[in-house]
């Protein structure tokens, strides 16, 4: 493992600590204390990226749990997000429920509508179950299009801001609190899940799932129970992101969206806690930059009028392609490496 | 029952028009194992180019639609050279999600190139209405039809005789075992891949000579997948026969469901197939099942 | 390998530098003496084939009123534009940012990235409008308006002038309607359902389609079946052509009029389904003509001739003109009357939009006004028919009746 020479561990709750330097502790401060005073100097634009990436990567850790551990490919996980954003704004705005209950349900309802799309994933696999989670997008996004009298239909549904205990999240900033908050927990959940039997279960299924059922690993419950949990994290983004842009139209969940997560996964590291991570910032600080940039190098250069138009899907699929024939493990990899040559520096023989 | 007439027809047409699409999605499976969800964007790109060469820069038609071919190879040659290759004996999860990024590559290729969204195609099939019976189907519907049963009869026959069909065949199942045998995989792929860009681009002269063309051809590549799915993902006749079944299942549904559900259930029709034929059987009508091995 | 590793290097180098050089390039803007407005525009996306037109047409008419007009009131508009790809979350971020930059009102030009970004702004009294909305977005008045009328109003005004004209047989019209899969069809519905009783037309069961459909056969023999008078299509160019011709196959048209709403009725479905086709389709459409003679048209024409002539002919081009003009005046009578130190979003809201009184906007569509309780600034449009390939305005200015729209 990768750990300064000279330390050593005498016990086993000690080798099993995710922080076991004072460095580590120090580092991790540092980040908390850094993450937790930027909406001092951050402005409302900068922190509504942030509240975007947050929920983004809570909605990746999800896809990363299901994917990345357990190795069921889903293309449909915008429509589990979408599931979750409906549930929660239902409830709080039709039945004026508080902002919690909506949260855990639309984490619940999510999930489970999930476990039902993944009964396939016991008999298929790969390509079959992508394609039966693409139509299970569709299919959600047309139920929610139209059934009207619950979701509002093609008009929308306005979502109130969250609240907990009297304090009304409105600002960005205390919007920050509340997503980051709970994108942190939603981090530390995944870190340690894939340390207990379940993420282990998960892995072995995914390496092999036919030899993890020989060596005792029930198929039937592990994979639905990955597609509970990957679903109910979206779920839990959906809500958020619901509360957080304040109306909903099911237009704001597409297939390009389920595919976008799927490149997050593959260009920060399929399987890693910290790939979503990387992954999101990658990809969303991506989208920003090209969104920034393309428009006014159209015109400096006087280039072709679909310049704009092309440039940001084709960066994003060639990004995809090039990772994943030259880096297939993400940046999670590439950080691993950047630790290990930062703990050997100088002497990396 | 005239309306049953009509919804029968038009079902069974349109879904020939699905199964052309899906017999390009099933040559790739079939000779290399590798699920194409880029086929909707090659099916746009190919119709794309043939509107540059028909109403850009004007070719007369059976120029154009060489060109269109030519085309069509080139680029399923590069999509395998620079794209596939690399990654062949990688995991099937890289496998396709590098179509994923293919797909989203060819979206932004074809708004670089063409920024105009929606064009129509000059006609290249006639345009007259067939009277059956009640019933109307369009001349151009019939053609597409027959174009694509004759491109089934033509593959199912190069695939069962030809020296190369048989490779291919035999590559599918067993990629180590051919290539001590001396049979080039890497041609193979390449070479199916060339077909199935060929397939999608008659499809997208056919479909967008009916339709125009639109991002929207994108969504037919998607209901193509249906149509594997049920006909089975290495079958050209399951490809040739779920086809309609959609198609009739969308018209004939969508014609007595609507009054039961909402409008517009013939759009997830194709879709509710999709996840019965999961719970079912799902390696489809006249897919084969494999038995895995440790 | 080695190439790998350099492919690697140089792939890292130009994330770090482009990472690094965001929020340099986003430091760069200073403002002197400017007045800003913020665009949130879909050049990208799904919906750059509406957005890409209209973004061209309201930077081209900035840069007119910046260097032929030297501004406004002699102060230099500053445009701060982003693209917000048709994405909601994205759009949500924009309207932060374009407050965040000081911008007094902003725009956008899809009612869908206007309710993403609808909440923010109503919270922080940030003004905007959206040149195409849906009846949501205006029921109940808050801080967001609405250029054009909606697809409601579109319908409604079809309804009176098809009574009125067309209709002559006894009892109700009989009136089918085939609607888009998206708020285009749905504010058609909203508006049918909520007027159509009083207005004495019977409405059929209502069929929609898929913006990527590629046979409507099924859904218009079951209209076939009922004996409509009257079709109405609320939805894009491209399904709308498929509709009208399986509507010709099936011989229902010519027989039944045809109605469209504007999103429909423009010189792409005439090229996509055939001028024969469409002969004798009515539309409604909110705009003039790129042929009218009208003021504004020839600086138009002469900008989207030297700067995007891909645009020329698009009435989107002429919506958004359009769009940039009401900016200005808005701007315009907010300095006017509370001075340009004074100006703040809410100050342009209260002494801007709430000022505009018949403003002409050049002659491009209905004039704008502001009347209380009713956000729509232009409520006016023009009956089209297409006759041999052409669309051609068939009435006057036709006022919209505010529809009693009731949301929660």
């Amino acid at each position: 493992m990768d750990l300064p020479s000279g330390v050593r561990n005498f016990s086993y709750a000690k080798d099993m600590a995710i922080f076991r330097t004072k460095a580590h502790w120090a580092l991790l401060l540092l980040l908390l204390v850094l993450i937790f005073t930027s909406p001092l100097y951050l402005g409302n634009h900068w922190l509504s990226v942030a509240n975007l990436i947050g929920i983004t990567i809570i909605a990746a850790t999800g896809l990363n749990i299901l994917t990345g551990y357990c190795g069921q490919l889903s293309i449909g996980h915008a429509g589990f997000i979408a599931v979750g954003a409906y549930t929660s704004a239902v409830l709080t705005n039709r039945f004026e429920m508080p902002f919690l209950v909506g949260l855990i349900s639309a984490g619940l309802l999510a999930g489970f509508v999930g476990m039902i799309f993944g009964i396939p994933s016991v008999r298929v696999k790969g390509f079959y179950l992508a394609i039966s989670t693409i139509a299970a997008q569709i299919i959600i996004i047309w139920v929610i299009n139209h059934w009207t009298s619950v979701t509002g239909g093609f008009n929308g549904i306005p979502v109130p801001p969250a609240e907990i205990a009297g304090i009304t999240f409105i600002s960005q900033g205390s919007q920050f609190y509340l997503i980051i908050g709970i994108t942190i927990l939603v981090i530390f959940f995944a870190k340690n899940l894939a340390r207990t039997k379940v993420g282990r279960a998960f892995v072995a299924v995914r390496d092999n799932d036919l030899a993890a059922e020989v060596m005792g690993i029930n198929l039937f419950r592990y994979k639905l129970l990955a597609f509970f949990i990957g679903c109910f994290l979206a779920g839990i983004a959906g809500s958020l992101l619901a509360h957080w842009i304040g109306f909903l139209s099911a237009e704001n969940f597409r297939i390009t969206d389920s595919i976008l997560y799927i490149g997050i996964l593959i260009i920060g590291g399929l399987g890693t806690t910290i790939g979503p991570i990387f992954g999101v910032i990658f990809i969303r600080l991506l989208e920003k930059g090209i969104s920034f940039i393309a428009p006014t190098l159209e015109s400096t250069f006087d280039l072709p009028a679909g310049f704009t138009t092309g440039i940001g899907p084709m960066v994003f699929g060639l990004v995809i392609i090039l990772f994943l024939i030259l880096q297939p493990r993400g940046l999670a990899h590439r950080w691993q490496l950047f630790k290990a040559s930062y703990r050997l520096w100088p002497f990396s023989y | 029952m005239n309306e049953l007439l009509q919804f029968v027809i038009t079902g069974l047409t349109v879904g020939m028009v699905y199964s052309l699409i899906a017999l390009g999605f099933v040559l790739v499976w079939k000779s290399s194992g590798v699920a194409n969800l880029a086929l909707g964007q090659m099916v746009l790109i190919s119709s794309w180019f043939a509107y540059s060469m028909l109403a850009q820069v004007g070719l007369p038609t059976w120029l154009g639609l060489i060109m269109v071919v030519v085309f069509a190879l080139a680029l399923g040659w590069i999509i395998e050279r620079f794209i596939l290759r690399p990654l062949i004996a990688q995991p099937i999860l890289s496998l396709i999600t590098v179509t994923l990024g293919l797909a989203f590559f060819l979206e932004g290729l074809v708004s670089f190139i063409w920024p105009k969204s929606v064009a129509a195609l000059p006609h290249v099939l006639p345009q007259q209405v067939i009277h059956i019976g009640t019933a109307v189907v369009s001349m151009e519907y019939l053609l597409a039809a027959a174009i694509s049963l004759a491109l089934f009869i033509l593959l199912s026959l190069y695939f069962k005789y030809s020296r190369m069909g048989i490779a291919m065949r035999a590559t599918a199942d067993d990629q180590l075992a051919v290539q001590a045998c001396g049979i080039p995989v890497t041609k193979i792929f390449s070479r199916s891949w060339m077909f199935a860009c060929v397939l999608a681009a008659i499809g997208g002269i056919l479909m967008s000579s009916i339709g125009g063309i639109t991002y929207g051809l994108v969504h037919t590549g998607l209901k193509a997948f249906s149509v594997v799915i049920l006909g089975g993902l290495n079958s050209f006749l399951g490809a040739m026969i779920a086809g309609p079944i959609i198609g009739l299942a969308e018209n004939v549904g969508d014609g007595y469901l609507t009054p039961l559900t909402w409008p517009g259930v013939k759009d997830v029709i194709p879709f509710i197939i999709i996840i019965i034929v999961m719970f079912i059987k799902p390696y489809g009508l006249f897919g084969e099942e494999r038995i895995e091995r440790i | 390998m080695n190439l790998k590793k350099l492919l690697k290097v140089t792939g890292l180098v130009c994330l770090a530098l482009m990472l690094t050089s965001i929020p340099l390039l986003g430091a760069g803007c200073d403002s002197g003496n400017k007045v800003k407005v913020g665009f949130s525009i879909c050049y990208t996306g799904v919906a750059a084939e509406k957005g890409r037109p209209m973004g061209n047409a309201k930077l081209d008419c900035m840069k007119y009123i910046n260097e032929e007009l030297g501004g406004v009131a002699g102060y230099e508009i500053e445009v701060i534009w982003r693209d917000n790809e048709y994405n909601a979350a994205k759009a949500a971020t924009i309207i932060n940012e374009l407050m965040d930059a000081g911008s007094l009102l902003f725009t956008t030009n899809s009612s869908a990235m206007m309710t993403a970004s609808a909440t923010t702004a109503n919270r922080e009294a940030f003004p905007g409008f959206a040149v195409f909305s849906t009846p949501s977005l205006t029921n109940p008045p808050q801080h967001i308006y609405a250029q054009m009328p909606d697809y409601g109003d579109d319908w409604a005004a079809f309804a009176n002038y098809y009574l009125d004209n067309i209709w002559q047989g006894e009892g109700k019209p009989k009136m089918a309607l085939h609607l888009l899969n998206n708020s285009t069809g749905a504010g058609a519905r909203a508006a049918a359902e909520l007027l159509a009783e009083d207005m004495g037309i019977e409405l059929l069961p209502i069929e929609e389609h898929d913006a990527t459909t590629i046979s409507e056969i099924a859904s218009l023999t079951r209209i076939k079946a009922l004996e409509p008078d009257v079709l109405y299509i609320s939805s894009t160019p491209q399904p709308t052509s498929i509709i009208i011709k399986d509507a010709v196959d099936l011989g229902i048209y010519p027989g039944v009029t045809i109605g469209l709403g504007h999103a429909g009725i423009t010189s792409q479905l005439i090229e996509l389904a055939g001028a024969d086709v469409v002969e004798g389709v009515y539309g409604v459409y909110p705009t003039v003509n790129w042929d009218d003679d009208v003021p504004a048209m020839e600086k138009m024409k002469e900008y989207c001739l030297e700067y995007h002539p891909e645009d020329y002919g698009n009435m989107d081009y002429i919506t958004s003109w359009a769009e940039a003009l009401i900016v200005v005046e808005i701007l315009r009578l907010a300095i006017e009357n509370v001075g340009v130190d004074n100006l703040t979003p809410q100050a342009v809201e209260e002494y801007g939009f709430k000022m505009l009184d018949n403003f002409d906007v050049g002659g491009l569509h209905g004039p704008v006004s502001y009347t209380e309780g009713d956000n729509r600034l232009s409520k006016s449009v023009r009956v089209f028919q297409i006759t041999s390939g052409e669309i051609s305005p068939i009435t006057g200015w036709i006022e919209a009746p505010q529809i009693p729209y009731v949301f929660d």
